[in-house]
């Protein structure tokens, strides 16, 4: 259906041009509504000129143009766009008496000659005839397009993690459609499938200008799918994600558990891919393991290529942030850098946050900072990041230490507010720091999973409501960062380390929900 | 200036010219009523620059004089007295006391002289015209005005007298009413004007069944004389498109169907219209038509009414909106809707010369 109409050479007459055009719509017109229909009411329309994004058609009488305009223009004007990605609205004026049809041709043919003389874009010479895609016309449609501007692919770091990621995204922006559809990243957060996905757009748009390029968040899709629920504009939704030659989804995995929304995707996914159209996605986790997505689409998103993006190695992380120093003008040694990526690893997030904060002390503080001292400045941020590390009991104990009273209470039936707020804190922290299951902490503690998930979420609502609660979260956080050393592993941890007390097992249990 | 009046004769007045009073408007004078009591009566004005209406009517007059008062106020003043005897005596400060049994009302109003007058007739083509036909024709007509301001020039009922023949069309771009009655009229009358929506509706609530009514035409005003009432209205500037283009050609199919009984399967069936298409699907087989509706998210209705078809099975969709609307104003029995193909126009007619154009919509899947 899609087929592009050759935009004419210089010597070659706008009018060839718009005649070719009309060809072109005419028999897609004729496909779509039926030659009967085409013929009833369009068959003496004319085009007359394209003109700052709108088609002008001459109509052969008012009530024509008023007829045609109020049943077919929706369709007349999604056929040209088809051709002409700049054109946003059609109009449509009438020929009413021969002397003004000759006038018009005669001013029409004088505002030709003049614009000649004048070498500037005629009114009647569309401007996609001529466009010569400027860095500023790209870079204002980008922005259209959803696209950051910080996210191109010059200031993507590849390395091995991201090699095949790299590679594809490379490959889908020079052939859009026709390498890899769709193209699906998923990595853990912060390891750049968002700036691939934009790395893309800008890419594709900078060898194809007049491309229509769409960067939106599947919750911008759902939102904006909402939207045109409510305000009963499906059509213009539909268009306008169904016309795009690049689609560019992040955080799919936001599809889950929505049926509506699927099946509102499932038919833009089939449209553009029956148009060989590109689609790109982005999830924090594979097709398969996002929770409740329709097996047709997660068998659509596997159907391409599938690549995953991996932690980064040290040279990786140590690349990106002597790149993001440069590019930040940033005074930091490499030697600093080194330390930190020895320390942090994994989130291109946690690593930008550790240079910022390197960066800063160096110049707040007179003395000159020495590497060695680079680990105590960004503990904090190491510790938490990579929880892994902190046992159980460590933070029972920081827990217990910070509300003054003994390690093994927590563990014991005591339940008055101070006790039972320590336990709850000590949950939180266990389960948002380290990857213990509930049922593990549970056990540790002697009570069942439902105690736990109760005692999480009364936690990190009180830390919403109360800055005290919050306070002493971050402090006991803190606290656990600097004793990073003294580390409890995970496997020791879970062999040795039993429910030490569990005298009433059957004990009516008041905490839980 | 003093007088006394019937309630309900008052009330009756009120309730006819106050529909012109707008609602939210600048002028707060274009709120009020003229009241003008003389010799023979009573005359109540209303206008909002485009619509003037003045009725006259019965009323004991002590005092004569003029003064306005806010005209919505003093209709329901007027409809809650409690006897049907009015004193009303207005001061020159145009502040109006009433008095009706034990009330007494105080209403405080601006002078007359501030009320803007109504411009003169000149050279007016005039003729009579039977009332009746007249609403009729309105009512078979102007559900069909487009409410689009942009397109202002169909904002209105367009008029045609000419060729022995009084023409009224309406259409909106998606559906056009027309009425053609035989009429002779005095040669030199041929005109055409597009008489506009709010002039519509008010002239057709003064309409009745009997009688005839006066009408004045010049290039930019109408007048319509008729009882006691007389309308003025501004016309509509701009040329009327050519309808005609749109009225299909012979038709290949004609169904004739009873209107009630269409009217209300289309009514239940369009209950499950599908938003988003916002069309039912009519099959025309073998004298029979089923109506459905189907809205993937709500369900699904359907209905079958016997008609009189013999051509092919005929599948269109149309806007149950734009199918009930004739049907709601129409009186006869019996309705016929011509049809070419799917995708082509339909056309309702009655016995009598009135067709109205309705475009299918398209049928998905």
């Amino acid at each position: 259906m899609h087929t592009p109409v050759p935009f004419p050479q210089d010597d070659e007459s706008t009018k060839g041009f718009l005649k070719r055009l009309w060809k072109v719509v005419t028999k897609d017109l004729k496909d779509d509504l039926g030659t009967s229909t085409f013929d009833l009411w369009l068959s003496d329309f004319k085009l007359v000129a394209l003109d700052q994004n709108e088609v002008v058609m001459r109509a052969p009488g008012s009530m024509y143009a008023i007829w045609v305009e109020e049943n077919f223009k929706e369709t007349i004007l999604s056929h040209f766009q088809k051709h002409i990605a700049d054109c946003k609205s059609i109009r449509f004026d009438v020929a009413t008496a021969e002397q003004q049809a000759k006038k018009e041709r005669k001013r029409a043919a004088k505002a030709k000659s003049e614009k000649e003389k004048s070498e500037q874009v005629t009114h009647l010479k569309p401007k996609v005839l001529v466009e010569v895609a400027s860095d500023d016309k790209i870079r204002r449609r980008g922005l259209e397009a959803g696209l950051v501007e910080t996210f191109s692919f010059d200031n993507f770091v590849p390395g091995e993690n991201s090699e095949l990621g790299w590679a594809a995204a490379k490959a889908v922006a020079a052939e859009p459609g026709k390498t890899y559809q769709p193209l699906f990243f998923h990595s853990p957060s912060g390891l750049g499938k968002t700036h691939l996905l934009h790395g893309i757009g800008w890419e594709s748009l900078r060898l194809r200008p007049r491309s229509k390029v769409i960067f939106v968040t599947a919750e911008q899709f759902a939102n904006d799918y909402i939207d045109a629920i409510q305000k009963n504009s499906l059509m213009s939704f539909r268009k306008k994600y169904r016309e795009a030659d690049l689609l560019l989804i992040d955080d799919v995995q936001f599809l889950g558990r929505k049926e509506g929304l699927q099946q509102e995707f499932f038919h833009t996914f089939n449209r553009l891919a029956d148009l060989r159209k590109q689609i790109v996605l982005a999830s924090d986790c594979p097709a398969t393991e996002i929770v409740q997505l329709e097996e047709r689409l997660v068998s659509r998103f596997q159907w391409g290529l599938t690549a995953e993006i991996h932690r980064p190695g040290l040279e990786t992380r140590a690349a990106i942030l002597r790149r993001k120093r440069d590019d930040w003008n940033m005074e930091v040694s490499d030697e600093m850098i080194d330390s930190i990526v020895e320390r942090v690893s994994g989130n291109v997030r946690a690593l930008e946050g550790a240079l910022i904060r390197v960066a800063m002390v160096a110049t707040m503080n007179e003395e000159e900072l020495r590497p060695e001292e680079v680990p105590k400045v960004i503990a904090d941020i190491c510790n938490c990041e990579d929880g892994k590390n902190i046992g159980m009991g460590e933070i029972k104990k920081a827990v217990a230490e910070h509300y003054n009273v003994d390690v093994e209470i927590l563990d014991g039936k005591k339940r008055t507010a101070r006790v039972a707020e320590a336990r709850q804190v000590a949950m939180f922290l266990i389960r948002t720091l380290t990857d213990f299951s509930l049922v593990e902490i549970a056990a540790n503690f002697g009570k069942d999973h439902g105690t736990v998930i109760y005692a999480v979420r009364k936690v990190k609502k009180r830390c919403e409501d109360s800055p005290a609660t919050k306070n002493a979260v971050e402090l006991i956080k803190r606290k656990l960062a600097r004793g990073g050393t003294q580390v409890e592993s995970k496997k020791t941890f879970t062999r040795n380390a039993r429910p030490r007390i569990s005298s009433n097992p059957e004990g009516i249990d008041l905490e839980g929900e | 200036m003093k007088f006394q009046i019937d309630k309900d004769v008052f009330q009756e007045a009120l309730n006819q010219v106050q529909h012109v009073v707008s609602n939210r408007t600048t002028l707060p004078i274009l709120s009020n009523v003229l009241i003008e009591a003389d010799e023979l009566g009573l005359q109540l004005s209303t206008t909002d620059l485009d619509v003037t209406i003045t009725k006259r009517i019965p009323a004991n007059i002590s005092t004569p004089g003029s003064t306005t008062l806010p005209a919505r106020r003093l209709a329901s003043i007027v409809r809650e007295l409690p006897t049907s005897e009015i004193d009303f005596e207005v001061n020159e400060d145009n502040a109006a006391t009433v008095r009706s049994g034990p009330s007494f009302f105080k209403i405080l109003g601006l002078p007359s002289s501030e009320f803007p007058t109504i411009g003169e007739f000149s050279n007016a083509k005039e003729f009579t015209i039977d009332q009746k036909l007249l609403g009729d024709a309105l009512r078979k007509t102007s559900y069909a005005i487009s409410t689009d301001e942009t397109r202002y020039v169909l904002n209105g009922v367009n008029c045609l007298i000419g060729d022995g023949m009084l023409t009224l069309v309406a259409t909106d771009g998606r559906r056009l009413a027309m009425v053609e009655q035989d009429l002779e009229f005095p040669a030199g009358n041929e005109s055409g004007v597009i008489i506009p929506t709010k002039a519509v509706h008010e002239l057709q609530r003064l309409l009745g069944d009997s009688g005839e009514l006066k009408v004045s035409l010049t290039d930019s005003q109408a007048g319509f004389e008729l009882n006691d009432s007389h309308l003025i209205t501004k016309l509509i500037e701009g040329n009327y498109p050519n309808f005609r283009q749109v009225i299909p050609g012979d038709a290949n199919h004609r169904v004739t169907v009873e209107r009630e009984i269409l009217l209300q399967a289309v009514k239940r069936v369009s209950l499950l219209v599908n938003e988003k298409t916002n069309s039912i699907r009519f099959t025309f087989d073998d004298n029979r038509l089923s109506i459905s509706a189907n809205s993937p998210e709500v369900g699904e209705a359907e209905e079958s009414i016997d008609v009189r078809y013999d051509g092919p099975k005929l599948v269109v969709a149309f806007n149950p909106e734009f199918v009930m609307a004739p049907l709601r104003n129409l009186s006869q029995d019996e309705v016929f809707i011509d049809l070419i193909d799917e995708s082509s126009p339909g056309v309702v007619k009655i016995d009598e010369p009135f067709l109205y154009v309705i475009m299918p919509m398209r049928v998905t899947n």
